[in-house]
């Protein structure tokens, strides 16, 4: 199997456009989650979301979902600097749920009333799949497409993906992200399952009252190592490895005893032939659900044992972005190693007696690691955790 | 701007976007009608004008009013380069 680099990094996040903006609120420990104002949450228990702010551009025919991507793929394939016949050769992988669902909802809302909708998207866009539709054909990539539908391990299952088709010979480089914009069926949905904090999310806080929900885009250059060495580029990571598993358990819930996701993260390790002593930082999934976080950090522990790891949830931050969770949190851990500094839990003041870990209460740690990983977990028990080494 | 640059960014376009050959583009003249269906066009159809449009919106930093027939304005290049330089200077 082909080694496989990191070499651009793209972010449209609740903090703003760019990478920049991305470190720099993540860095700083600053909660992005406000009062929401793309859905009405007019009755609900949770009114606040991490969205994104204006001036991701783009033309209004396009669903915001769309142009959230395509601003986050832009910067990507900027900084990794591939050339137009690069990018026709590229595999495009997008890891996607909502779709253009924030559209296609207003246009049956104002139906709903009785009124003639005029509806500006282009025909197929309030798909998942229109995503690399739109970014293809915008951004001039001609190689394999496809879209991940994994619920809230989307957006790390696109790399995990990508890296296969890179590892496989089958393409030397690959866009791969995920995107979501808010949506009311997903905050209503999750509001109905009673899962939404009314406060900003507390991931492994002793007194976590649930999930923010947030939502954004992220996407990386995924490239065969030895290509990348040989084009002279910036490698920022190494993808070392991944793990993809499935409860098959529950709808909702996690297995009880986090089997699936001790099994993805034992595959990450075994593909990238890496001790778990050998990782310093975990991006948890991290929730801040009662169930997930415990049942999570439980997994953790069982991989890698001793309490020396460091784990974060960046979600305390920029809330839980679905289908761009995955990819948004592995632009984090990859800067992570970049930068030598663990983002912090925002929000984090009494610690889960439950969750054996350094949680990096509220301020980030300045740490050299060697090896870090990102879990993402999905309902329906989608479990995807990435690996990512020092360049 | 003036029409014949606008001319030129169309057909930019209709080579990167809706994979016109270079030479075709090339051929193509303010007076040229773009629906399909109308002697000597380019042949556009529906899907054609949605794609162009947003690309138009995206290049022009415009935005084209949905609740309008916009169907004299896409019938040439030469009414669409009009209605484009009207809509950027007043944006």
């Amino acid at each position: 199997m082909r080694p496989v680099a990191v070499t651009g990094l793209g972010v449209v996040s609740p903090f703003g456009t760019g990478v920049k903006a991305y470190w720099n609120g993540l860095s700083a420990g600053v909660c992005a989650i406000r009062p929401a104002t793309l859905v009405d949450t007019e009755g609900f228990r949770c009114r606040i979301a991490a969205e994104v702010p204006d001036g991701i551009g783009g033309s209004p025919r396009r669903s915001r979902a769309d142009r959230l991507a395509l601003a986050a793929a832009r910067e990507a394939l900027e900084d990794a600097g591939l050339s137009r016949d690069e990018r026709v050769e590229a595999a495009l992988v997008v890891g996607a749920v909502g779709g253009g669902m924030l559209e296609a909802e207003a246009w049956y809302w104002e139906r709903f009333r009785g009124r003639r909708p005029a509806s500006r998207l282009a025909p197929g866009a309030t798909l998942p799949f229109a995503h690399v539709e739109a970014l293809g054909n915008a951004l001039g990539l001609e190689g394999p497409r496809e879209t991940l539908v994994t619920a809230c391990s989307s957006g790390a299952a696109s790399l995990a993906l990508a890296a296969d088709l890179i590892a496989d010979g089958v393409v030397s480089a690959a866009l791969a992200g995920g995107v979501d914009a808010l949506t009311r069926v997903c905050f209503m949905g999750f509001n109905a399952l009673k899962l939404l904090s009314a406060e900003p999310c507390r991931p492994f806080d002793r007194d976590r009252r649930g999930m923010s929900i947030g939502e954004g885009a992220a996407f990386v250059v995924l490239e065969d190592l030895e290509r990348a060495r040989a084009r002279d580029v910036r490698i920022y990571a190494a993808l070392a490895g991944h793990g993809m598993t499935t409860d098959a358990y529950h709808v909702t819930s996690p297995h009880p005893e986090g089997e699936g996701m001790v099994r993805a993260m034992k595959a990450a390790l075994a593909r990238g032939r890496i001790a778990p002593a050998a990782v310093g930082y975990a991006n948890a999934h991290g929730t801040a659900t009662p169930q997930n976080d415990r049942i999570e950090a439980r997994a953790i522990r069982e991989v890698f044992g001793a309490e020396r790891l460091l784990i974060s949830s960046t979600k305390s931050m920029i809330g839980h972005t679905m289908a761009a969770a995955g990819a948004l949190e592995a632009v984090a851990t990859v800067l992570t190693l970049v930068h030598e500094v663990v983002p912090p839990t925002a929000g984090l003041d009494t610690p889960d007696p439950d969750v054996a870990f350094d949680c990096v209460p509220r301020v980030a740690r300045e740490a050299a690691v060697e090896y870090a990983i990102s879990n993402s977990f999905g309902f329906g028990g989608q479990n995807v955790t990435l690996l990512f080494g020092r360049a | 701007m003036d029409p014949k640059e606008i001319l030129d960014e169309l057909k930019a376009i209709l080579v990167a976007r809706l994979k016109f050959d270079p030479c075709r583009a090339g051929d193509m003249a303010l007076e040229t009608p773009l629906p399909k269906g109308i002697e000597g066009s380019i042949g556009l159809d529906s899907l054609d004008f949605i794609e162009l449009s947003i690309a138009i919106e995206e290049r022009f930093g415009i935005v084209m009013d949905e609740s309008q027939d916009l169907t004299a304005h896409f019938r040439s290049f030469e009414t669409l380069c009009r209605f484009i330089a009207r809509k950027a200077e007043a944006a």
